[in-house]
């Protein structure tokens, strides 16, 4: 397993490496606006001279090398506009932590609400299947009531969480974010606007970042169940008299959550640009905020380095995701990177 | 065989329906079966004839929208037909009737370790200290024939061939130590050289723990080798019972010859092997008379009105055709099946031995 | 399962028919007429993709009813400015004295009532709603050319699998919604800019779908059968294909008009979309958006968001149905 991870890694490294290639190419064509606070009213030789001692028209590969030297020094250069000459690492260190606590947060929150979600999905579209069966067992009034009244419940768990599902992934979240903010601050007489130590403020902007993971974790780990439960091992299970609730745990429970984690990356990657969007509605001073902020702005150097970061992040997202499901899964080593999925 | 052996399950006029959107399937329809303890029983017939559906319904494995809708199958005096409960199931899955299912494949959980999957029936089945399982466990793995068992113990499924995989599984119902063997078409599935091994295999196991053996297949070829006695499904029914040699040489259910016709054994060189014409009938509708009647060419007017009742040949053999009504016209077996006994390969017991001890799996 | 049903009742007639005639005790031990074609009739009838995908489709009726939703909803778009008494999207009405009629609440006049600077709500939501599924309609169809055209490549010729498969790799690690922040930044806003901007990685998928098909229908049993009788591998691939290439396209015209809307939404938000002087939903919501505090002018927020949720919720639903029903595993 050591070996797939190493290969994984250098082949990440690579990736990495590459993409970050292209994004600083393309943040060369960045409107030069965006590296003068006055550019108005500047004359066109005091830009080139500005451009030039900020080694701005050095060839590509010179430019990708100061920047990459200068970011293994702790260095990614200063803003221009957004706070003038104040190290952008500084300012990013002042505003990651609110993001990153944010985001775990509502991660967590999405767990705990997404896994009993889908599993109940799963479950009740098993007893749903029942409807119309009759049973040979004989059922005191209480018994039938009872049996109608799962059965009334597994519908309209289902139907619920179908129309969920499908609202949340259809709307876009920056509509869905809006109305949570508009009604929410309404209906609970919440502050609108985030405040650090008033924890009322933390929950809209939770509860917002969470819901599109809520959704997703819902609806694939109900996908994954349904599938695992049909599959002979199940049968074989049940056949060497595993109780119902071992085999929906011990077996299709573990063995569905297992491709769930290919989904996180792609998760944290959502949390990431919802945050951009809900930091910005709720005025919270992090990452996500920062951007939409500094892109209002024009101010290159920030943007640059918001850019690569979130870049960065979400490559390194996906590294980790496919090294926990080696580890989660035996089958992943031996078979080639791609088909095993 | 005589008739007065022990009678370990008792299945009477069993019938079992599917629910499939809104409309209802007869998948089983009045079937009667004494398994007697000890014996080899092999129940075959076509796809879709039902034999998978019947004997799941032994063990409350049916899907969920099926259900036993008539009829009593009685075990250790006990109408297991009444049961609804997974907990009452539970007593018999395994520890009773345990299961070898067709695809080694897809049967063994693929996170789990070999070992692990075994262990789990040793606990579900046998108050052993947990210290004691895992010897126990290689000692299954020994007798279904895993050289190497400490090793292959804490390996996963996807490291085994699907030989080795099909004995895993036999390993597994083995563990849960029952009385009846329940073998789903268990060498469909693998190449023909470990087909031999896994049924000798299965026939040594037998004697070892004292099984009592349902196959069900569709391969007469397995059927000849490993069974005492044979039964023919067809479209949810039971058609033909009898001794292995009074089916294979005195066959007496137009069914039951046109299923012995289509041995590609029996096919003569140059000549278009036989072939049942026709599709099994759609069980949504309710059958009328004999099942197999719109596909039997020599089918009589009461084929088509009323249901033969099953008609006695000899004490342990019946069959279930108007054919053996007094009243009948003599119909013989078509020419083909009249010299089965010349086809000494399939019937030769010697042949599995020879299989098996010819080539080692893998 | 109409024709199924058919075929089955010509047989129970003819079962019916043998039954009728009450047999005295000799005829009923008579051989029976015997049909051979009768004996096939009696299973289960002989299997159409595109049948079965249709009735599949057509018992999903909450994606039936959406179906209509959506054919209405396209229609009306497309016909709202030439229908009577609709007014200019970009006008700004002014009363007698020259004042702008600013902020009006819904009335017989302006049915969505006016926005902040006196132009007609109305008009301005299906102009807006014609300039977004301009937007998904563009990016789809780019997305599908170049994703089949790429993907037919990529699986046909073996030789450039590798190179394809690698840069694939690469490509798919750059997160969309960066690059669409990033291009959108470097390039002037405007409709094209997000177009452009929204179709350079999304083909991707599509491309990977197309060679994925491609090369499990090359190397599948039954075709490698084929081919060993004399079909041309070409002739094999266009027959297994097109049926998963018309649902597939189905698929994404349908789920890229959802998505192409909310980064439109996005985008407009962060500041980078279309231009605030033509209508777009993201614009309408932006701009409502910074009344939505006073209860008063909500209807600003509201009704551009009742309309793109019906939309998007529509093209969702049925693109996802439709790949379901077109999955031959739920054909039973």
């Amino acid at each position: 397993m050591l070996k797939y991870i190493a290969k994984r890694l250098l082949r990440s490294l690579v990736t990495l490496a590459i993409v970050i290639t292209i994004i600083f190419s393309l943040l060369r064509l960045m409107p030069i606006e965006g590296y003068f606070p006055n550019y108005d009213k500047l004359s066109p030789g005091q830009i080139q001279a500005s451009l030039t001692s900020m080694g701005l028209l050095d060839p590509l590969p010179v430019q990708l090398w100061n920047f990459i030297s200068g970011v293994f020094q702790g260095d990614l250069g200063t803003s221009l506009i957004y706070r003038v000459n104040v190290p952008i690492t500084q300012i990013i260190a002042e505003k990651a932590p609110i993001s990153i606590e944010l985001g775990l947060l509502s991660v967590g929150l999405s767990l705990v609400v997404g896994i009993p979600l889908g599993v109940g999905m799963a479950l009740a579209s098993l007893v749903k299947q029942k409807k119309g069966v009759p049973s040979l067992a004989k059922k005191t009034a209480l018994g039938k009531c009872m049996d109608a009244v799962g059965m009334f419940f597994a519908t309209i768990w289902e139907k619920l969480g179908t129309i969920f599902i499908v609202v949340i992934q259809a709307v876009p979240a920056a509509v869905y974010y809006l109305f949570i903010q508009l009604y929410g601050t309404d209906l609970f007489g919440i502050p609108t606007l985030f405040n650090k130590n008033n924890y009322a403020t933390w929950i809209l902007p939770v509860v917002s970042l969470a819901l599109g993971n809520i959704a997703y974790y819902a609806m694939w780990l109900r996908r994954y169940m349904t599938d695992e439960i049909n599959k002979d091992y199940v049968q074989l299970a049940r056949a060497k008299g595993v109780s119902s609730s071992g085999i929906m745990f011990r077996h299709v429970f573990r063995n569905a959550f297992v491709p769930m984690i290919q989904y996180l990356p792609g998760s944290i990657l959502f949390t990431m640009m919802g945050s951009i969007y809900v930091e910005s509605l709720y005025s919270i001073p992090g990452m996500g905020g920062l951007l939409v902020n500094v892109i209002q702005r024009q101010d290159n150097t920030m943007v640059q380095a918001l850019v690569l970061i979130y870049s960065v992040i979400s490559i390194v997202a996906l590294i980790l995701g496919d090294i926990l499901m080696s580890i989660a899964d035996p089958r992943i080593k031996l078979g080639k990177k791609e088909e095993a999925r | 065989m005589d008739t007065k052996q022990e009678v370990i399950l008792s299945v009477k006029d069993l019938e079992v329906k599917f629910n499939l959107r809104g409309k209802i399937l007869h998948a089983i329809r009045g079937v009667s079966l004494d398994l007697h303890k000890s014996e080899s029983l092999a129940i075959v017939g076509e796809s879709g004839s039902g034999k998978s559906v019947f004997v799941k319904s032994f063990m409350g494995l049916l899907d969920s929208n099926g259900y036993v809708s008539a009829g009593r199958i009685e075990y250790d005096g006990k109408n297991l037909a009444e049961y609804t409960k997974d907990k009452e199931w539970r007593k018999i899955r395994g520890g009773e009737i345990a299961m070898v299912l067709q695809d080694p494949m897809t049967s063994l959980n693929p996170l789990k370790t070999v070992g692990k999957q075994i262990c789990e029936a040793l606990k579900l089945h046998g108050n052993m200290p947990k210290s004691k399982m895992k010897d126990a466990a290689v000692e299954i793995l020994r007798d279904v024939g895993i050289p190497d068992p400490e090793k292959r113990f804490s390996q996963y499924p996807h490291e085994f061939s699907g030989g080795m995989r099909q004995r895993v599984v036999i390993a597994i119902a083995v563990a849960c130590n029952p009385k009846i063997l329940i073998c789903d078409e268990p060498t469909t599935a693998l190449d023909v050289t470990i087909q031999a091994q896994i049924l000798h295999l299965l026939k040594n196991l037998k004697e070892k723990y004292d099984l009592t053996t349902i196959y069900i297949t569709h391969d007469l070829g397995v059927v000849a080798n490993v069974a005492d006695r044979i039964a023919v499904m067809y479209a949810g029914d039971i058609v033909e019972i009898g001794t292995c040699e009074e089916v294979f040489y005195n066959p007496q259910h137009p069914y039951t010859w046109a299923l012995l016709s289509s041995l590609p054994q029996l096919g003569v060189k140059g000549q278009e092997l036989f072939s049942i014409k026709g599709t099994p009938p759609n069980l949504f509708h309710q059958v009328e008379g004999d099942a197999f009647a719109p596909r039997n060419p020599q089918a009589l007017n009461i084929d088509f009105a009323e249901r033969p009742p099953y008609f006695e040949v000899s004490p342990t053999h019946k069959a279930r055709t108007w054919l053996l009504d007094p009243r009948a016209p003599k119909v013989e077996p078509p020419e083909s099946i009249r010299n089965i006994r010349g086809l000494k390969p399939l019937l030769n017991p010697e042949f599995v031995k020879l299989a098996a001890g010819g080539a080692s799996d893998e | 399962m109409a024709y199924r049903n058919k075929k089955t009742k010509i047989l129970q007639d003819s079962m019916e028919a043998h039954m009728k005639a009450s047999f005295s005790p000799e005829e009923a031990f008579a051989f029976a007429h015997h049909d051979a074609a009768d004996a096939e009739r009696g299973g289960y009838s002989n299997y159409s993709y595109w049948r079965s995908t249709f009735q599949a489709f057509k018992k999903n009726k909450v994606a039936v009813f959406f179906v209509f939703v959506v054919v209405i909803l396209l229609l009306f778009t497309f016909i709202q400015p030439i229908l009577p008494n609709q007014k200019d999207p970009l006008l700004i009405y002014e009363d007698a004295n020259g004042q702008r009629l600013s902020n009006l609440s819904p009335n017989g006049e302006f049915w969505f009532g006016t926005d902040s600077i006196g132009r007609d709500m109305w008009s301005r939501i299906w102009s807006a709603t014609r300039t977004s599924l301009f937007i998904g309609f563009a990016v789809a169809g780019v997305e599908i050319v170049l994703g089949i055209l790429v993907g037919v490549l990529w699986g046909y010729v073996r030789k450039l699998d590798f190179l394809f498969t690698e840069l694939y790799n690469v490509f798919d690690n750059i997160p969309q919604t960066i690059l669409l922040i990033l291009i959108s930044y470097i390039m002037r806003p405007s409709i094209s800019t997000l177009i452009f901007a929204m179709c350079l990685t999304s083909w991707l998928q599509m491309a990977r779908f197309v060679r994925n098909q491609i090369i499990i229908i090359r190397d599948r049993d039954y075709n490698l059968a084929s081919r060993c009788l004399g079909t041309s591998t070409f002739r094999i691939i266009f027959r297994n294909l097109l049926p998963y290439l018309v649902s597939v396209i189905m698929l994404r015209i349908a789920l890229t008009i959802p998505s192409a809307i909310s980064n439109e939404v996005f985008i407009t938000y962060i500041g980078l979309g279309v231009p605030t002087y033509t209508p777009s939903l993201g614009n309408l919501i932006n701009e409502g958006r910074k009344l939505m505090m006073d209860p008063a002018l909500r209807y600003q927020l509201i009704f551009p968001t009742v309309v793109l949720s019906i939309v998007t919720i529509s093209f969702y639903i049925v693109g996802n149905a439709f790949a379901d029903a077109a999955d031959p595993k739920n054909h039973r």
